[in-house]
């Protein structure tokens, strides 16, 4: 379990993440401030019994599973030979995001490999976590983070609610090819969150 | 996908379909809304103006252009170290014999493509098909689209021309299941559900790519629906057709980027999925097509090279009036909207882009939205000047053009139009010419001009009336700004002949007001018409004769804002080749006003309530487009009836849209015309003003016709013809009984 260091100047965090939750809540998504890994266990837990996990967020925390097995979960890890297979319409997904963008309301997810990238695409609500202290103001902020991965292979997506298209008529219809729903999770470890966590 | 059918038959088309118009309109109406909500949040968050934030992108890719090789090497280099094959090619043919070579290789003979708008440039799909290829739209509207058998009609919603009662229809033909035309979710669904198996099965997906971000080698690809993930994630080969001039140096210039395309786009602050793609995934193959096709001919003439910022939000279109009724599929080529009147002679040639040419109406409005501030509405007016020169089908053509070299003589024009109001007399009612209906109503005439009386035309032209000592002094006011002040009057050649009680209502009020005005005798036409036909030669001639004639030093006050638009705006830009007339022509520019500001802010300000008479009838007022747009004014004729005339206005909806009568449209494309003129007339009736005041004669004219026409009871009134009715003792000012 991952406990996020308290930054050194909450007073500047906390704007920072009131802001995130206005544009998650704007863009569709939900937004869920929780003390750690076990709270988005039981978060994801109390949505459904078959859960995915990005494979890259299966290795950096691995505890995970067990905390969803514990709670009576099947836990998929999609492999690597017909990843997209192991997932097809899996109804709730968890993947790590690297930082949040308060101005947007965006979770960065960096997911090189297909059978991470298939995690995202075919789960029917996707969970994403994200620390407290990797919530940043701006764009440029995310710039930042990308430019020295620059000239090296990688994937790196900004995402922003639910799926959507207006395709018809200027029609707003949610669930498109992605997710129909998206929770953004901010561990926010010892300190104070805004909102109870939900179980 | 269908091959493009000629202009005439996809005009015709667009106009006999009552879907387009109606679809279209709610949609500009929407998009408006949300787009204006979204800048106005992006201007209160970043705490500076659209226009600062535009300037700030513009600059960027501007900066991009001039240093081009150097941003493709560096881009190149660091996709080609990530993994990528970038591939430079020069034409169509070469991209698309590129991609059917290597899906060849692979053993493809499906693709699955998220939306790449140089696909449909360079019209990939027909040409994989011919090979025995099967390519797959994903983005939704361009698989209905698909289905269909048509091309995109805007660039960001590329079926917006289409219903949801025509696209339930389509999904029942061709899914064989039913589709309630209501259940837009179900559509969508059905939609997921047909494409996700062709991604699972595609070994080959392309892409576009929003931008190329030099310093990383990166692709910026934005979506909404998530396809575009799908079809660059899954296959084993990931094509990508961008246009070279989609770099960006930085990640944070893509940012700027992505704040400003959104929000034009569709009013998102940002789309849902923002994506950053260096290199293939492990496993996977990426093809990196980098397409010239006319970009670096665009680059080299400055002219259109600002053309190259395009980001391809189709905001443009989404504010256009002639697109509003007609749509992409004919205002437009393969790029729509105004960026495609532009780009189209480079991407497609001069005879592709001729004829939508003549469906612009040079309101300007797009220029106000474009989020990377290109000058659309000058660029278009080159382009339609390369077009005419060339000669192209539908360009103005021989008739027009000797008709506005025969305008260049006043004298003739005199003896023309006298002989028309010599004729047309007996039918003259109430300012319009009242046809006879066997003309208006049946017969092959009626939907070209049954829609619109013609205008009265007088037997006396202004000049005549306005020599010195024919016109009685009018009552003076009160204050007298102008005491003692010289004032040339620019009648402009439309009112002098046909709508002459404007101009000498305005020589009256400036009279009034203690002006000495005088109307020099060599004045004729700015060379506007001729400006907006794409004869640039005579319309450089028209503005030498009209800067000779108005050499004289005083100010000169014109009651026409088109001819401000042209003398102000466009004069400096047309002569360019010479500074001397350059300089000539801003020192007119600096002295010439129209009648509003003159009197609202300029020299001939007139003091609150000096024109108050008591009445108290509401009026609203039309924003002549070109002022609105162009010259920037807002609500200066509204402040000025509310606060001088103390009269309460009415806000006329989307006050600052065309009316229809715009360029040449109103003679050559009627039909089109009549379509935006009915959309300004229903906003008129929500206002149910009696009275409705605007200051640009064509426009007087214009909705005159059209008010009289459709028998509605309203009179449309020039600022000036209004002001005069409001002097002190008044009676009527009407020259001719
Ligand atoms: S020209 Fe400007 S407004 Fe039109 S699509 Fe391009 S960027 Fe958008």
């Amino acid at each position: 379990m991952t406990e996020p260091t308290v930054q050194d100047d909450p007073p500047t965090a906390t704007p920072g993440r009131a802001l995130l939750r206005t544009r998650v809540e704007a863009a569709a998504s939900t937004y869920h401030e929780l003390p750690g890994w076990e709270e988005v266990a039981a978060h994801a837990a109390a949505l459904a019994d078959r859960i995915a996990l990005a494979p890259s967020l299966h290795a950096a925390q691995p505890d995970l599973a067990t905390s969803l097995e514990a709670l009576g979960c099947t836990v998929v890890v999609p492999g690597t030979e017909d990843p997209g297979a192991d997932v097809a319409d899996v109804p709730v997904a968890i993947v790590g995001g690297v930082l949040a963008v308060a101005e947007t309301g965006s979770v960065l997810v960096t997911e090189h490999e297909l059978r991470d990238r298939v995690v995202t695409m075919l789960c029917k609500r996707l969970l994403q976590v994200v620390a407290a202290t990797d919530v940043v103001g701006r764009l440029e902020d995310a710039a930042e983070w990308l430019a020295p991965r620059g000239g090296q292979a990688g994937f790196a997506s900004l995402m922003t609610g639910p799926s959507r298209t207006a395709d018809i008529e200027r029609s707003l219809t949610i669930g498109v090819q992605g997710p129909d729903e998206v929770d953004v999770l901010v561990l926010v470890g010892t300190d104070a969150a805004t909102e109870e966590p939900t179980t | 996908m269908s091959e493009l059918r000629p202009f005439g038959e996809r005009y015709a088309t667009a106009l006999a379909d009552p879907d387009v118009r109606g679809g279209l309109t709610a949609f500009q109406r929407g998009w408006r809304v949300s787009r204006d909500a979204a800048i106005a949040d992006l201007e209160a968050q970043e705490g500076r103006s659209f226009d600062e934030l535009r300037a700030e992108l513009a600059a960027i890719k501007d900066g991009v252009l001039a240093n081009w090789e150097h941003h493709i090497d560096t881009f190149t280099a660091n996709a080609t170290a990530a993994g990528a094959e970038v591939v430079r090619v020069a034409t169509p043919g070469e991209a698309n014999a590129l991609v059917t070579e290597r899906m060849q290789a692979a053993g493809a003979d499906l693709i699955v493509k998220g939306k790449s708008m140089v696909s449909e440039e360079i019209g990939l799909n027909s040409h994989l098909e011919a090979a025995g290829i099967i390519p797959v739209e994903t983005d939704l509207g361009e698989w209905i689209l698909q289905l269909a058998e048509e091309t995109p009609s805007h660039l960001v919603m590329p079926a917006i021309h289409k219903r949801k009662e025509v696209i339930a229809e389509l999904f029942e033909r061709v899914l064989e299941r039913p589709f309630p035309a209501d259940d837009i979710d179900r559509m969508v669904k059905a939609a997921r559900t047909e494409l996700r198996e062709r991604f699972l099965a595609s070994s080959v997906g392309l892409s576009g790519a929003n931008a190329l971000i030099s310093e990383g080698g990166s692709i910026l690809l934005v979506c909404n629906e998530g396809n575009n993930r799908m079809s660059v994630a899954l296959p084993k080969l990931h094509v990508v057709t961008a246009g070279i001039e989609k770099l960006l140096p930085t990640y944070a210039d893509a940012m700027k980027q992505v704040r400003l395309l959104g929000r034009s786009a569709t009013g998102q602050p940002i789309t849902v999925y923002t994506n950053f793609l260096t290199g293939p995934r492990p496993g996977q193959e990426q093809l990196i097509i980098l397409l010239d096709n006319g970009r670096t001919a665009m680059a080299e003439d400055p002219d259109v090279a600002a053309a190259l910022r395009c980001i391809r939000c189709g905001a443009c279109a989404d504010v256009c009036p002639p697109y509003g009724v007609v749509g992409g599929h004919a205002f437009g080529h393969v790029y729509t909207g105004a960026i495609g009147l532009v780009n189209t002679s480079f991407h497609h040639g001069i005879e592709a882009a001729a004829g939508p040419q003549s469906l612009c109406v040079s309101c300007g409005a797009c220029a106000t939205v474009c989020p990377v501030d290109i000058p659309l509405p000058v660029q278009i007016l080159e382009v339609r000047a390369t077009v005419a020169r060339a000669g192209a089908a539908g360009s103005a053509g021989t008739v027009t053009r000797a008709a506005l070299s025969a305008f260049q003589h006043p004298a003739l024009v005199g003896l023309g139009l006298r002989a028309v109001g010599l004729l047309s007399t007996p039918l003259r009612r109430d300012g319009v010419t009242a046809l006879p209906a066997v003309l208006t109503t049946r017969g092959p005439l009626a939907t070209r001009i049954g829609w619109r009386s013609p205008p009265a035309v007088p037997l006396r032209p202004a000049r005549d009336t306005l020599r010195p000592g024919r016109l009685e002094e009018p009552p003076r006011l009160a204050d007298q700004p102008l005491a003692g002040r010289k004032v040339q009057l620019f009648l402009q050649c439309l009112s002098d002949r046909i709508a002459p009680d404007i101009p000498i209502a305005a020589a009256r009020l400036l009279r009034a007001a203690g002006a000495q005005v005088t109307v020099p005798r060599e004045q004729h036409c700015c060379g506007l018409p001729a400006y907006d036909s794409g004869e640039q030669d005579t319309a450089r001639d028209m503005v030498r004769q009209t800067m000779a004639a108005l050499a004289d030093g005083a100010d000169v006050v014109t009651p026409a804002s088109s001819c401000l638009a042209m003398l102000g705006h466009d004069a400096p830009h047309l002569l360019r080749g010479d500074l001397g007339e350059v300089e000539r022509a801003q020192e007119l520019a600096g002295r010439t006003y129209d009648l509003i500001s003159y009197l609202a802010t300029g020299p001939g300000r007139l003091p609150a309530g000096s024109l108050d008479d008591g009445d108290r009838t509401p009026v609203t007022v039309h924003r002549f487009c070109q002022a609105s747009n162009t010259l920037g004014r807002t609500d200066a004729i509204e402040a000025f009836l509310r606060d001088v005339a103390g009269v309460p206005v009415v806000p006329l909806p989307e006050a600052g849209e065309c009316c229809g009568f715009g360029g040449s449209t109103s003679v050559r494309n009627p039909e089109l015309s009549a379509g935006i003129l009915d959309r300004k007339l229903g906003c008129l009736d929500r206002t149910e003003a009696s009275v409705l005041i605007t200051d640009n004669p064509g426009c007087i004219l214009h909705l005159r016709g059209g008010v009289h026409a459709s028998g509605r009871e309203v009179e449309v009134l020039h600022l000036a013809e209004y002001l005069v009715r409001r002097l002190p003792g008044a009676t009527s000012m009407s020259q001719e009984d």
